[in-house]
């Protein structure tokens, strides 16, 4: 496999997860950009493990979820049921503090970044069979009273809270879970590539994440599974001179598709008409 | 002593600045309703503009008018964008906080391709000053003597503006409500576009200041500040001007302290670990809400 395709693929990968992360506290209204901060911490606490500790892949994976979820859950004790603007500005407060300490701590290598993370045999495949066991993980949430509930809530708070939905729990719930994803995700990116620098984990990044959740679609999960990989995708198929210009591609497409199709491209009321019309090809 | 005191005038003078940000940034949530996160981005490209002028013509005062054009102009230009948003049956805040967003990943993305090819700015010596007081370890420049005396009449007039004018009570009847503001006759729009237009007028100013004041920009430096001037609102209270007054004076005073006793890399870190704090222990901030 050529480098180019392992790292689309790769990146194609770690990029679902992370919009599945920021996906899952929405379900609740919350843009939740702290698992960005828990993919970073996630990723240099894996490197270091794998590199200095030699612990083995697996355990720095369980390791790293555990992080994920252990970071997120302490904010959700206060932001469980804030509203979104405070939610966002805690998650971007978290990533700019993770990323000051990164930069400052030589043991991590500081601004020169950290290499040498060992690599894994069959890290792709295994990466897409996580990415799968996640997805349907989240389906069964989706799918579920949790879903049902976060419905309500994303709509109105106040009626789900008479419904009798612990509005608090349901988004911590949401939160942690997405903190744990986070964490997964940036162990994973750590021993994809091999190096990490605090220069990735930026406001780039998260504009990068936010394009491809709102264009793919909120409302259900399988809209960023089209959106990341087009999205991600669209730095090899430009010129380089275009490419360069991503981010005010993905900062235009983002307003374009807020304004004239918030919901985005694949919404969930397009879902069941899909599935009658695949049904009805298979008839015929 | 002369330590604390130097850096106490420092903050008091980079603190106007950010009082002045968060006026601006809290006058578009109360009369345009909505989370301008790219507003420190718009008064970074101002700074971008004045410091081109100022390389092609050398004239301070085509300079001065140029940063105010363009911060008015974007201002205004973002207006259609967000009136798509507000004119929806409920006033749908976390879009624009996401259409805003946007606009400054576009914003910075430009600086850092075409303006100076993506290399920070420094202002000239001229422009930025010399140091006009000397008292032992006191030093008081140009730039921060301007930033602390501009900061004060700029908010003097815009509480004028706010509070003993008509179009202050027509604001302040939209901050209030939108739509029994609609009943009595205020027309909604046309308040609306000129809150953008004086908040662009104040970004303008702000952008002045700030290149006096900092002597310098960079491409990234409207992260930095948009970080802290929303954290400020959401420590305030979003929406209440008052509030934001008393915290972007704290916030300036308690950047350049840790700047001062603390190494420089670590003093944002824990200005944003103390926001962090007031935020996750009073979401509703530490003078109420307003909006």
């Amino acid at each position: 496999m050529s480098p180019l395709v392992h790292y689309f693929l790769a990146f194609t990968a770690v990029n679902i997860l992370m919009c599945w992360s920021i996906y899952l506290p929405y379900r609740v209204g919350q843009l939740h950009f702290l698992t960005v901060a828990c993919m970073a911490i996630a990723a240099y606490f894996g490197g270091f493990a794998a590199r200095e500790w030699d612990w083995p892949f697996v355990l720095v994976l369980l390791v790293g979820i555990g992080i994920g979820t252990f970071i997120a859950f302490i904010p959700s004790l206060a932001i469980g049921k804030a509203p979104c603007f405070t939610v966002v500005i805690v998650g971007l407060t978290y990533v700019f503090i993770v990323k000051t300490v990164i930069e400052n701590w030589e043991i991590v290598g500081g601004t020169v970044g950290f290499f040498g993370i060992p690599r894994v045999e069959h890290l792709l495949p295994i990466t897409y069979l996580l990415l799968i066991i996640v997805g349907f993980f989240i389906y069964c949430i989706d799918h579920s009273r949790l879903g049902r509930a976060a419905s309500v809530v994303f709509v109105d708070k106040d009626v789900a809270a008479t419904l009798g939905v612990k509005v608090k729990s349901l988004g911590m719930f949401y939160q942690i879970i997405a903190g744990a994803i986070g964490g997964m995700a940036g162990v994973l990116y750590a021993f994809l590539i091999g190096s990490l620098s605090p220069e990735f984990f930026v406001f780039h990044m998260i504009g990068t994440l936010m394009c491809m959740l709102f264009v793919g679609g909120y409302t259900t999960m399988w809209g960023v599974v089209i959106s990341a990989p087009i999205l991600g995708g669209l730095p090899l198929l430009l010129p380089s001179t275009v490419a360069s210009w991503r981010q005010v591609i993905y900062g235009v497409l983002l307003i374009l598709i807020i304004l004239l199709r918030p919901e985005g491209l694949i919404t969930r009321r397009m879902l069941p008409s899909l599935k009658s019309k695949s049904k009805r090809q298979t008839i015929w | 002593m002369e330590v604390f005191i130097a850096q106490l005038l420092n903050g008091l003078s980079l603190g106007s600045i950010y009082v002045l940000l968060v006026t601006g940034f809290n006058l578009m949530v109360l009369v345009a309703r909505i989370i301008q996160f790219a507003y420190p981005h718009m008064v970074v490209l101002s700074m971008y503009a004045c410091w081109e002028v100022l390389q092609l013509t050398n004239n301070m005062f085509l300079a001065i008018l140029s940063c105010i054009a363009v911060s008015v102009i974007l201002n205004i230009l973002s207006e259609p964008i967000f009136r798509r948003l507000t004119n929806r049956e409920s006033i749908d805040i976390n879009a624009s906080f996401v259409v805003s967003m946007s606009m400054a990943l576009v914003i910075t993305d430009i600086m850092s391709h075409s303006l100076n090819y993506g290399f920070p700015i420094a202002f000239p010596a001229s422009w930025v000053g010399e140091s006009l007081i000397r008292f032992g370890l006191i030093i008081l420049s140009k730039g921060q003597i301007y930033a602390f005396g501009g900061g004060i009449i700029a908010v003097l007039i815009f509480f004028y503006l706010l509070y003993r004018t008509k179009q202050g009570r027509v604001f302040r009847a939209m901050a209030e409500n939108r739509y029994l503001a609609r009943l009595v006759g205020i027309p909604i729009v046309k308040t609306s576009i000129f809150s953008y237009f004086i908040a662009g007028l104040l970004g303008g100013f702000i952008a002045i200041l700030f290149s006096v004041f900092l002597g310098s920009a960079s491409p990234h430096l409207g992260e930095f500040v948009a970080l802290k001037v929303i954290a400020t609102s959401l420590v305030a209270g979003l929406g209440n001007l008052k509030g934001g007054l008393v915290c972007g004076l704290l916030l300036g005073v308690a950047e350049v302290m840790v700047m001062g006793y603390i190494s420089g890399s670590w003093s944002n870190a824990i200005a944003f670990i103390m926001m962090l704090l007031i935020v996750l222990i009073k979401p509703q901030g530490l003078f109420g809400i307003k909006i």
